[in-house]
């Protein structure tokens, strides 16, 4: 593992921590107050159900407390009549269901005759009443509880429940109340014997849920009532809930078993961890891919990267195999040209290429099938061959031919090229070409015409086929100028073509080739806007101008004497009659003496730059200055039939220079004054 | 450009030798200038050898001329070569001078 992996998965440990922390917190705290919420909903069910049992076992203990009270007067009455004492218990246990026995127990000695007096009535198994007596020496009355407890305390006491031994083996508890005479003097003891067999009942059917248990215990803590398996659920974990009822002092426990209690707690305790641990087991799985993913990304784009690289080194040959300083011949003036290709991916598919060897100038513009390495692989070919054919060949027609033979035959891809091939005598301006089902070229002269071209096959289609050259006279300050289909089916988003109306709209006007196609680059980005460039775009733009020499003069008249040298050299290069240099020289004279006059005030500094320029059928001056605005073109025409009388003195200058030149043109361009002046042959 | 006077039979006659360019006529304006004097009478301008002629020069020949013709005198203009010829052609100047 690198490094970088390592720290990539140190820090997925510490997500999946932090994440399984938090997961662990929240679980935590959730589980804390879903269990104190469960504590308090047994807390508050307990309570209410202990009160409500606790209700009901007053209930009874008032009906004993109350048929004891309600008999007391009664008693205290047959203190001194000990006859009747026995019928005082009797009304008591018929008047009240719930108490099963009774008696009025005389405090022994109080009655001299009767040291020991205790009638007792209780329920017999058929429902009926019998009476027995307690004053036996072996039950020993006075030193039973119920009768001890209630003198001492000089109060009512209910007694520790106890069975029964007598009376069917039931559980039963007393209550007693001392019976004072007439003195205030504690003279017997009052009792009712209840039945505790409903306790049980009671008792058992107190469940706040289903294993939970309640417990009943006397005041000395002996259990009376404890329903079966109630030591069961007392020796697992539990919580108790408990009371005291009033006047007994019995207490009462309810115990729930936490098991029960917890127990769906801890089911969704359960669960909860299942699905923490799930999602933590997701999120290292998620993290992991993610981690993966990354490096296969990275892997992607480092490869995409190389490639791009690869790309830019191959878009730089590709551009190295072009030639791309303009001007391209800064020695020459016979030539101004431009070219340009902008490939749509980083390599294209077309191809231009020219150089001039032996005064001709070898020139092609070609565009292969398809875009992108396959047809930049092409396009290498395709210049190489030419580079290699026409450094010995001097006819478009065979070179082209011989080209088409070469990649016809090794042709595996089906590629083709579409190519024009121009062969341009620089002396002469016969330009020889021959296209191979490329765009014709248009030529421009005053106007924009489409150079005919035949409908040859584009190369590598058929091996063999004959390609026909063909050829054209091009006149000095002709151009022409080659594209590639980019150009016309450069599409704007709408999907509508450049095409080659708004082409040839481009190409009107008079500009130096290098202005020329950033102008015709700059209509097309205008038209295509925002959409993608679709196709590679290569323009090639000749300029063919007739080789020139140059004058230079400053503002002197004496320098006119300079002028019939130049002329005579530029008439000798020409094909004029040298007979004619005397009245060229004169248009020249007139011209630039006028330049001098008004252009350059007198006694101001300037150069005058004289060009001549030699084509195929005219000699060609062009007079350039900086000095103020001046159009000689623009001056009155002189009467040359006036009389002698009317005859101005001046303006013969410009009406020589028109009649001796055939054509007269002046410009202003920028700071300077421009006079194209042409001498056909 | 050299010009030679010669004055005698009441005629002035001026040899133009040279190119009359427009430095030699600024050369060669007081001197020609001055014959307007001479334009009562007859004034013969002999251009055997004069190879050229520019528009300034012809502005000489005009001012004799237009002197000449305020007062009443002649200006014959002698054995113009054919490239001076050409020149009064284009100019009309043919038929501004008497040319011998």
């Amino acid at each position: 593992m690198t490094k970088k992996n390592f720290f990539q998965n140190l820090k997925a440990l510490m997500l999946v921590l932090v994440a399984a922390v938090t997961l662990e917190a929240t679980a935590l705290v959730q589980y804390y107050f879903s269990q104190k919420g469960i504590r308090e909903e047994a807390a508050k069910r307990a309570e209410g159900l202990l009160e409500a049992t606790s209700n009901e076992i007053l209930d009874v203990i008032d009906q004993g407390e109350a048929a004891v009270r309600n008999n007391i007067w009664i008693a205290q009455w047959t203190l001194d009549h000990l006859d009747s004492m026995a019928r005082v218990s009797y009304r008591l246990v018929q008047d009240n269901p719930v108490v099963a026995g009774s008696t009025v127990a005389l405090v022994p000695g109080y009655n001299a005759k009767r040291p020991l007096f205790a009638p007792y009535v209780c329920r017999t198994d058929t429902d009926s009443l019998q009476i027995l007596s307690l004053a036996t020496p072996e039950y020993d009355y006075p030193n039973q509880e119920w009768f001890v407890r209630p003198v001492e305390l000089n109060n009512g006491y209910w007694s520790e429940p106890y069975i029964d031994e007598g009376g069917g083996e039931m559980l039963m508890t007393t209550y007693s109340m001392p019976v004072r005479d007439k003195n205030g003097k504690t003279a017997a003891v009052i009792t009712c014997d209840i039945s505790l067999d409903w306790l049980n009942e009671l008792i058992e059917s107190v469940k706040a849920y289903p294993h939970s248990c309640c417990i009943l215990t006397s005041r000395s803590g002996n259990v009376m009532v404890s329903p079966a398996g109630a030591e069961e659920v007392r020796n697992q974990p539990h919580l108790s809930f408990g009371t005291i009822i009033e006047r007994t002092g019995w207490s009462m426990t309810l115990v729930i078993p936490k098991q029960e209690l917890f127990a769906s707690l801890k089911r969704i305790g359960l669960l909860v961890g299942i699905l923490q641990l799930l999602g933590l087991a997701m999120l290292i799985l998620m993290l992991r891919s993610y981690i993966k993913g990354q490096f296969r990304y990275k892997a992607l784009d480092e490869k995409r990267q190389r490639i791009e690289g690869e790309l830019n080194i191959a878009t730089g040959i590709q551009m190295s195999m072009v030639p791309k300083t303009f001007p391209p011949f800064p020695d020459r003036n016979d030539l101004d040209m431009a070219a340009t290709i902008v490939p749509a991916k980083e390599v294209g598919g077309d191809l231009y290429d020219f150089f001039i060897r032996d005064e001709k100038l070898f020139f092609c513009v070609g565009d292969v099938s398809g875009k992108g390495v396959p047809a930049a692989l092409v396009m290498a070919v395709t210049r190489t061959t030419f580079r290699n054919l026409s450094a010995h060949e001097d006819s478009p027609g065979r070179i082209v031919k011989t080209m088409n033979d070469n990649l016809s035959s090794m042709n595996e891809s089906n590629m083709f090229v579409t190519f024009f091939c121009g062969v341009l005598d620089l002396a002469g301006g016969m330009l020889r070409y021959c296209n191979a089902g490329h765009n014709p070229p248009r030529i421009l002269t005053d106007a924009i015409r489409t150079l005919p071209v035949e409908p040859n096959l584009p190369l590598g289609i058929m091996n063999g086929f004959d390609y026909k050259e063909q050829e054209i006279q091009l006149q000095y300050d002709d151009a022409l100028f080659l594209y590639t289909d980019g150009l016309t089916e450069a599409e704007n988003p709408a999907h509508d073509q450049f095409g080659e109306e708004r082409m040839e709209d481009s190409l009107r006007g008079r500009m130096s080739a290098t202005g020329r196609l950033e102008s015709i680059k700059k209509d097309v980005a205008a038209f295509v806007g925002e959409a993608p460039q679709s196709d590679d775009l290569t323009l090639l733009f000749i300029h063919y101008l007739p080789r020139t020499h140059r004058l230079t003069l400053h503002n002197d008249i004496n320098q006119i004497a300079l002028l019939p040298g130049f002329v005579g050299e530029a008439v000798n290069a020409s094909k004029l009659d040298p007979a004619q240099a005397g009245s060229i020289n004169l248009a020249l004279e007139e011209a630039i003496t006028n330049v001098m006059m008004y252009a350059y005030p007198e006694g101001t500094d300037g150069i005058i730059y004289l060009d001549a320029a030699v084509s195929g059928n005219a000699l060609h001056f062009t007079i350039t200055d900086c000095g103020k605005a001046f159009d000689p073109t623009a001056r009155e025409e002189v009467d040359v039939n006036a009389s002698v009388e009317e005859r101005p003195v001046g303006g013969l200058g410009i009406h020589l220079v028109r009649q001796i030149m055939d054509r007269v043109r002046y410009e202003r361009i920028g700071n300077k004054n421009i006079l194209y002046l042409t001498k056909n042959y | 450009m050299e010009v030679k006077i010669e004055k005698g039979n009441g005629e002035v006659t001026a040899y133009l030798i040279g190119r009359l360019d427009t430095p030699a006529s600024q050369e060669i304006a007081p001197t020609m200038n001055a014959l307007a004097e001479d334009a009562s009478g007859t004034v013969i301008l002999d251009c055997t050898d004069l190879s050229y002629i520019s528009s300034s020069g012809l502005r000489i020949f005009i001012t004799l001329r237009k002197a000449a013709a305020e007062k009443g005198g002649r200006i014959i203009v002698r054995n113009i070569t054919h490239e001076i010829r050409s020149v009064f052609m284009m100019t009309g100047f043919l038929n501004l001078f008497e040319i011998q």
